[in-house]
């Protein structure tokens, strides 16, 4: 029985938004593609289920990158360009953060009266700039400055990552990007006059690149708060899933054969070029090129058939590179509606003691109890994510690995147990309501849960670290020293742009790029 | 570097770049590859295994209990209320059957010859297939394909109350067992009481194992609740049906609707219905109720809903698996996953209720009916035609895609 073609073009292993992504941009070249998925669902961690007949987000599932409508960003042009459209939901505000020690408590919003149209950054007010102010008088300007640096350094970003151009050029053309390429997010943050409160309030989405400022280039950070403040963030309206089986479907329509319940086990190479992959089922498929989700770790550490076909590079590659984070995330359902349980924001960061990221990452080392919540309540995105008089809040905190790895499966339920009522706990104190007493549907995940569901390397989510000795910048400038193996490229969060759904789908995108590219080269 | 002049350096991208390059030629170019994050997800969720029947026991006139032990490796953990799903190949069916282990989850985790056991009640004619084929032909030495931990009926100590009530009916009984015994073990911390409603004495599963259970355990209370005529009663026992006085009586205060007890129900489906009942005239808040899932309907005719003039029919349905279509028979009233199962084809299910979602597929062309009881699709699914095989009957010639899966 053939279940296969004899050859593809191109097989992408791993169905989720980057492999999606890479696969669509693949076939939209003409290229006949196969999507092997390990699971029986696309989209991987942006996903959903159902638990006691209501449906769940997996996590925190803001999309960025999107934009109105009428002011559409790049994630949202490249998704209607390959004949996808989604339900999109405006996230109401940016974040409320939440600090008793230090008398923090304010909400901030997206919005700004600048510009960036034709990749050409025209600066504005920003309105979080003013909500600021109004608390923190005169801050006005040093704040408003920081975020059109970050604006500008946003736009630059994606220009350079669809343009690349000389440095010369690149000097001329944006010249606060290359200048603040060599440091770090404090550094940067420490030459604005703004009073302690006011840089603790900016620093909230830390948790969102999974790095302390101390290590985070300050392009990532510029990205990650242009991004949040002048697009706002969206959520689908049918769950995550309906952002994969969207793309999956449109997939299909193209043409591309996505294959659930395939796990590759072995991606085959000879004289360093890739020709095709095996399942764990057995089926040997053919094609020359090979995006790869899984982690460069897992891929060049068991994967590749043979391992001698694997340079040393490639494990200088890995070794190097520092594992970013994983998640602990406790998904509620709760009995009654949000306001009814003091819930009266979409996004909250809280921390119970300070905004001190080195000591807070210090806690990421660790199996808690951690300080910094994250706490999303879908409803006030999504109304209509749970029946009416019901709350969808999920508690979150992402953690690195590294303290997961020693717990033994007899222990996994209790510390999993532990964790998850160590972050309801918190977040019922701050909320004044024991939310122990409402709860409907419950789930915690883990690293172990995220490796149950996508075999991903230590149950990793947002790649490797962004940090000053991996620095974005610096990936883009050696990435092409990086193609160890011809034929193979990767895509998912451990690739070039990092973390988060819309990174995944640049990554993507590059991923097939690539591929196309030696493609040509090699005259296919 | 002063950092306050970073405005003018224009070094910056040269400098990253040269660190990240010495991090990496600094680095072991050896494979050092481990995951121990992976390897606990595996050890948790092993997937099929090879399980041995090391044990048979007549716990009824009718029912059996089957021990296993597992022929490689070690048994997964699991959380008492969980349930396992074996595979099997009769004749030229390949299916599944998932039953609830009647065992501690300690059992499959200690002990020199770690264990898990089902009890497996003889189907009655026309019904339980598989069930009879179990009960008739299991026996010592055995081996079969088993995969666990599968389910969420099992208490949660982030949700449920520490004081539960049990209602159970018939096989409905074998989850609390498993309940009662990890709670005698001290591995859980929990009193329950388990209300297990039947017509006769004569012929219920595990009632010397609760009783003996509930007599070493004070914080376990068995009571048999006997609704047929003519029976005779013990001390302990109680009269009638599983009404709302006596679920009141067993609640915690006297009182089902304070929120202090949880209620977990299993047993059949004019059970459920019944119960569901006597819950909701009680004021019970729906979070203390969890109710197990109780399989596909045995007449779809008689849901809501279902155009009956179509029960007799058979119709054609085309099974895509990648490149490849095969055409079947499917009858109008089965499940599209029985009719794959009939024809050997390798499919994947566990709860075979509509919940658990791994039997999943795409109806590309043709109708279908989905009962609403019991229909755990998401809304996304729902809008592009994924359907649960388990939940799904055909209303007209249809084509499916389903995953390639081993044969």
């Amino acid at each position: 029985m053939a279940f296969y073609k004899e050859k593809y073009d191109a097989i992408v292993v791993g169905g989720a938004l980057s492999g999606m992504a890479a696969a669509l941009t693949l076939a939209n070249k003409g290229k006949s593609v196969l999507v092997l998925e390990r699971h029986n669902l696309p989209g991987g961690l942006t996903t959903s289920f159902v638990r006691g007949g209501l449906e769940m987000e997996a996590t925190l599932h803001e999309m960025m990158s999107i934009g109105p409508e009428d002011a559409p960003l790049k994630i949202r042009t490249f998704l209607e360009e390959m004949g996808i459209k989604v339900d999109w939901l405006r996230v109401p505000e940016a974040y409320r953060i939440y600090v008793p020690k230090e008398s923090i408590d304010i909400t901030l919003h997206a919005g700004w009266t600048g510009s960036i149209k034709d990749n050409v950054f025209v600066p504005g007010e920003f309105n979080m700039a003013k909500e600021i102010d109004a608390k923190y008088p005169g801050t006005f300007s040093e704040v408003n400055r920081l975020m059109n640096l970050c604006a500008e350094v946003y736009n630059s970003v994606n220009v350079l990552s669809i343009h690349p151009m000389s440095k010369p050029a690149m000097l001329l053309k944006h010249g606060n990007f290359v200048k603040t390429a060599g440091y770090s997010t404090s550094e940067v943050m420490d030459t604005f006059k703004l009073p302690q409160e006011v840089k603790d309030i900016l620093k909230a989405y830390w948790i969102y690149v999974g790095s302390p400022f101390s290590e985070l280039p300050f392009t990532i950070y510029a990205v990650l708060m242009g991004d949040y403040f002048i697009g706002g963030s969206y959520v689908a309206k049918e769950f995550s899933h309906e952002l994969s089986l969207r793309m999956q479907e449109r997939l299909e329509e193209l043409g591309v054969q996505y294959e659930y319940c395939q796990d590759v086990d072995k991606i085959l190479v000879k004289d360093g070029h890739v020709y095709g992959v095996r399942t764990k089922r057995g089926d040997e498929i053919h094609a020359d090129y090979v995006a790869c989700s899984a982690y460069p770790n897992t891929c060049y550490g068991k994967m590749i058939e043979p391992l001698s076909e694997v340079p040393a590079g490639a494990y200088k590659f890995t070794n190097a590179k520092k594992q970013g984070v994983s998640v602990v995330s406790v998904v509620l359902t709760l009995d009654k509606a949000p306001k009814e349980l003091n819930i009266h924001d979409y996004s909250v960061f809280a921390s119970d003691g300070d905004m001190d990221l080195d000591r807070l990452w210090k806690q990421a080392h660790t199996l808690g109890p951690y300080d910094y919540t994250t706490t999303i309540c879908l409803n006030y995105a999504n109304p209509g994510c749970t029946p009416k008089g019901q709350t969808s809040l999920s508690i979150t905190f992402l953690p690195l690995s590294d303290a997961f790895e020693t717990i033994k499966a007899d222990e996994y339920f209790e510390v999993k147990r532990k964790l998850a009522r160590s972050l309801i706990e918190t977040v019922s104190k701050h909320l004044g309501v024991n939310l122990f007493d409402h709860i409907l549907e419950v789930e915690v995940e883990m690293p172990q849960s995220v490796a149950h569901y996508t075999s991903d390397y230590l149950g990793g989510i947002y790649g490797f670290q962004h940090s000053m000795d991996d620095h974005i910048v610096a990936r883009l400038q050696m990435s092409e020293e990086e193609n160890y193996i011809k034929g193979l490229s990767f895509c998912g969060a451990h690739a070039i742009s990092g973390d988060g759904m819309s990174p995944c789908i640049t990554n993507g995108r590059k991923a097939a790029k690539i591929l196309l590219d030696e493609m040509s080269e090699e005259g296919k | 570097m002063k950092i306050k002049s970073f405005l003018k350096d224009v070094g910056g991208a040269s400098r990253v770049t040269k660190a990240r390059k010495a991090k990496f030629d600094n680095a072991s170019g050896k494979n050092e590859y481990t995951d121990p994050i992976n390897a606990l997800a595996r050890e948790l969720h092993p997937g099929k295994m090879k399980v041995r029947i090391t044990k048979v026991e007549e716990v009824s006139p009718t029912a059996k209990k089957f021990t296993f032990e597992a022929v490689e490796g070690k048994l997964p953990p699991f959380q008492a209320g969980n349930y396992v799903s074996f595979s099997f190949q009769i004749g030229e069916t390949k299916t599944t059957r998932a039953y609830s282990i009647c065992s501690a989850p300690y059992q499959a985790r200690t002990g020199e010859h770690p264990f898990f056991e089902v009890t497996i009640r003889n189907g009655r004619p026309g019904q339980g297939f598989v069930s009879t084929y179990c009960y008739e032909n299991w026996k010592e030495g055995d081996i079969v394909i088993a995969d666990l931990p599968y389910g969420h009926f099992y208490i949660e100590p982030l949700r449920d109350s520490k004081y539960i009530v049990g209602l159970a009916g018939g096989s409905g009984i074998t989850p609390f067992y498993a309940m009662a015994q990890e709670i005698a073990h001290g591995t859980l911390d929990a009193d329950l009481t388990i209300l297990y409603g039947s017509v006769s004495k004569k012929d219920i599963i595990l009632v010397k194992q609760l009783t003996a259970v509930s007599k070493e355990c004070k914080r376990v209370k068995f009571i048999n609740v006997i609704s047929g005529e003519g029976e005779k009663l013990e001390k302990g026992d109680e009269k009638g049906f599983i009404s709302r006085e006596l679920i009141a009586k067993y609640s915690l205060d006297g009182n089902p609707s304070n929120g202090k007890t949880t209620f977990f129900v299993c047993g059949p489906l004019p059970m459920y219905n019944f119960v569901a009942k006597e819950l909701a005239a009680l004021n019970v808040p729906a979070r203390r109720i969890r109710m197990e899932t109780f399989g596909a309907p045995k007449d779809i005719s008689k849901a809501e809903g279902y155009p009956v003039e179509l029960i007799d029919k058979v119709f054609k349905m085309t099974v895509v698996r990648g490149v490849q279509e095969d055409v079947i028979d499917a009858r109008a009233d089965e499940p599209i996953l029985v009719a794959l199962e009939r024809h050997g084809i390798a499919t994947q299910s566990h709860c075979r209720s509509g919940e658990c979602g791994y039997c999943r597929c795409k109806v590309l062309e043709g109708t279908f009916f989905v009962p609403s009881v019991g229909d755990g699709r998401r809304a996304a699914d729902k809008r592009f035609n994924y359907v649960h095989a388990c939940s799904t009957y055909p209303t007209s010639d249809i084509k499916v895609r389903i995953p390639i899966l081993d044969d």
